[in-house]
């Protein structure tokens, strides 16, 4: 199992996290951690630690071609144990 | 219109579509969409009025296709809405640009459960490129001209846009939106240089040419490109039409259903240039062993499908119109030996229509009716046996005159899609091929023809039986045919002329040229009823989990 830790920033819509969540899922990627902040300049900070046995890129480029989505980094990529807290 | 002047929310709706160019919509009222259809009465823009909200959306999903132009539809909130869930969904898998325009109850009754309500923006989520829900007037009109931009920037695809009924009566002054256009991928030298080096050192290099060929409107540079280079080419089903079938080294469909030579070249090939397609399931066999020996060069406009089935040497996003030309500068014909190789195994693999017995063989039919076709056609298919058969048999100019519905796959599609077809070019002769179990899946659609007496023909092929699924069970499931036995069909002649659709049932060999040709040359729309063995199925087949070289050929009990 490979975990990534992803920083998106999003346009604020009240459906964005509904769009990341559901691109998470249907790809194959368990979400073991998600914190989000709305920001002041109308974007939102989403902080997610996912696991799969995928490749991240699987789940990036899936997530970049969200209208939305600023833009999505890939912080860690990592094993189990290094990211366990 | 003077400047300043305020206008309802629903004529805004009807003024950005047609500020679009689109001439004509197709869709469905209902209560929560009843501003905008009363802006549409009287207006230019005009609306076919279809009997289902899927047919409306598969109408302008043909129109999309059949023209390179947005399709849009009209739906009413609640049903209505998701009645279009199965249209959009084969809109955003065959990356057609449509714009979905629903109805919603008013914002201050959202959220309650209320008449006709559903979360229709949550809905769409999974089943369309982007959405949108329009809860403040003022936004109505850049968020139109967004739908537009997105449904047909880099990749198509649908866009929803979900417009609650006090939005529809607002009043607002109507301004165009500085529009900001999408930033596409651009190649760059050291990409082309890398893939150039690579198509250099090849000896055995093949072209697998996808849907977005035609979505990029890059056909003429692919037929440039293979001109210059002399590559041997295959297609998808969606790819068909980008290459002519008398061009040299053009080998047809590959994949699941595809012609033997086609595969057997792309297994032996050192070289495989993915142009605008995605390595679907259907196309690749299985994977691992799919042209395993060859490089890859990957080109699409969708960055997400390079490397997500197969990592390529080399991969390249960006539009197609200009790293096909750029690729092909400076390279000439080296092939030569390939070439010849590849026209053996044309030759030795090609089509054989010499059946004996009196009944009607289908691939022969289709055959015959490709070749009767005048140049300015549009075949729109439905999905199982027939489909599949037409995608062998029968050939295209462009990838605009044949639709088929590709990556879902939907029976039903292609009554609605051939609507829309003859919509958007009047002058083709708009011809849907359909099944006996497909064609009842959106059966109503037969009302929208006779509104407008489109002459819209239709050939139905009919073996009783839903017969994709029964040609499984027979060398899959030991012939245990679960439910797949249609032989309660109504009588097709019959409820055609209920709709004012004359119509004709031919089941002899011998009737076919006649059948065709009454079909083609009828003035309104025309039901060609065509009876087949039930024993036919569609060879040569590549098994679940097998690779391409090894496909099952015809077994069929000769009849």
């Amino acid at each position: 199992m490979n975990n990534y830790s992803l920083a998106l920033n999003v346009q604020q819509r009240p459906e964005v996290l509904e769009r990341v969540l559901r691109v998470a899922r249907h790809r194959g990627f368990k979400i073991a951690n998600l914190s989000m902040q709305i920001n002041s300049n109308n974007s939102t900070s989403i902080d997610m630690l996912v696991e799969s046995e995928r490749e991240i890129g699987l789940l990036t480029n899936q997530i970049d071609k969200l209208i939305d989505v600023i833009d999505c980094r890939v912080l860690v990529s990592n094993s189990t144990t290094a990211l366990a807290k | 219109m003077e400047q300043g002047q305020m206008i309802r929310g629903a004529d805004a709706v009807i003024k950005a579509i047609a500020a679009h160019g689109v001439t004509t919509v197709f869709g469905y009222p209902g209560g929560a969409i009843m501003p905008i259809y009363d802006a549409l009465y009287g207006s230019p823009v005009e609306h076919l009025l279809s009997r289902h909200e899927q047919g409306a959306a598969f109408a302008a999903v043909g129109y999309a296709r059949a023209s390179g132009k947005t399709g849009v539809c009209f739906a009413t909130s609640g049903p209505g809405a998701t009645n279009l869930v199965t249209s959009l969904a084969d809109a955003l898998l065959d990356s057609v640009p449509v714009v979905a325009i629903t109805g919603q109850v008013s914002t201050a009754v959202i959220g309650t459960d209320a008449f006709q309500e559903i979360d229709v923006l949550g809905m769409s989520l999974s089943c369309t490129k982007h959405s949108f829900m329009v809860t403040n007037v003022d936004e109505l009109v850049p968020t139109l001209y967004k739908a537009f931009e997105i449904a047909a920037s880099g990749r198509p695809g649908p866009v929803l846009v979900d417009i609650p009924k006090d939005v529809q009566i607002a009043m607002l002054e109507y301004k165009t939106p500085l529009q900001a256009i999408s930033a596409e991928p651009e190649h760059t030298p050291e990409q082309i240089n890398d893939a150039r080096e690579l198509i250099e050192q090849a000896k055995q290099p093949m072209l697998y040419v996808g849907g977005g060929v035609g979505m990029a409107s890059a056909v003429e540079q692919l037929r440039d490109f293979i001109q210059v280079t002399g590559i041997p080419s295959v297609a998808t089903l969606k790819g068909l039409g980008s290459i002519t079938i008398d061009t040299p080294g053009y080998l047809g469909m590959l994949g699941m259903h595809g012609s033997k030579a086609a595969n057997l070249a792309v297994q032996e090939c050192d070289l495989l240039i993915v142009v605008g397609a995605r390595f679907d399931d259907r196309v690749t066999g299985r994977l691992a062993s799919f042209a395993e020996n060859a490089k890859v060069i990957h080109l699409d406009i969708d960055a997400a499908e390079l490397g997500k089935l197969r990592l390529p040497e080399v991969a390249i996003a960006g539009d197609l119109r200009q790293i096909l030309p750029a690729l092909s500068q400076n390279l000439g014909e080296q092939f030569a030996s390939w070439q010849a190789k590849i026209d053996e195994m044309k030759q030795v693999h090609q089509w054989r229509y010499d059946r004996p017995g009196e009944l009607i063989y289908a691939p022969a039919m289709l055959n015959r009716l490709a070749n009767k076709l005048p140049k300015n056609s549009v075949v729109a298919c439905d999905v199982g046996q027939h489909q599949m058969w037409v995608a062998q048999h029968m050939f295209f100019n462009r990838p605009e005159d044949h639709l088929s519905s590709a990556g879902l796959g939907t029976m039903g599609f292609g009554l609605p899609a051939a609507i829309g077809a003859k919509v958007a070019r009047p002058d083709a002769t708009v011809v849907t091929v359909s099944g006996d179990g497909s064609f009842m899946m959106n059966v109503q659609e037969l009302t929208t023809i006779k509104r407008k007496r489109l002459p819209v023909k239709i050939l139905l092929i009919d073996n009783q039986k839903l017969g994709m699924v029964k040609q499984w069970q027979q060398l899959f499931f030991e012939e245990r045919y679960s439910e797949t036995d249609l032989s309660d069909n109504p009588d097709f002649v019959k409820m055609a002329s209920a709709f004012d659709i004359p119509g004709r049932r031919i089941f002899k060999a011998c009737e076919v040229e006649a059948g065709l040709d009454e079909m083609l040359n009828s003035e309104g729309p025309f039901l060609l009823h065509v009876s087949i063995d039930d024993a036919h199925n569609v060879w040569p087949l590549v098994p679940p989990g097998a690779s391409n070289q090894d496909m099952m050929e015809e077994m069929d009990k000769q009849t």
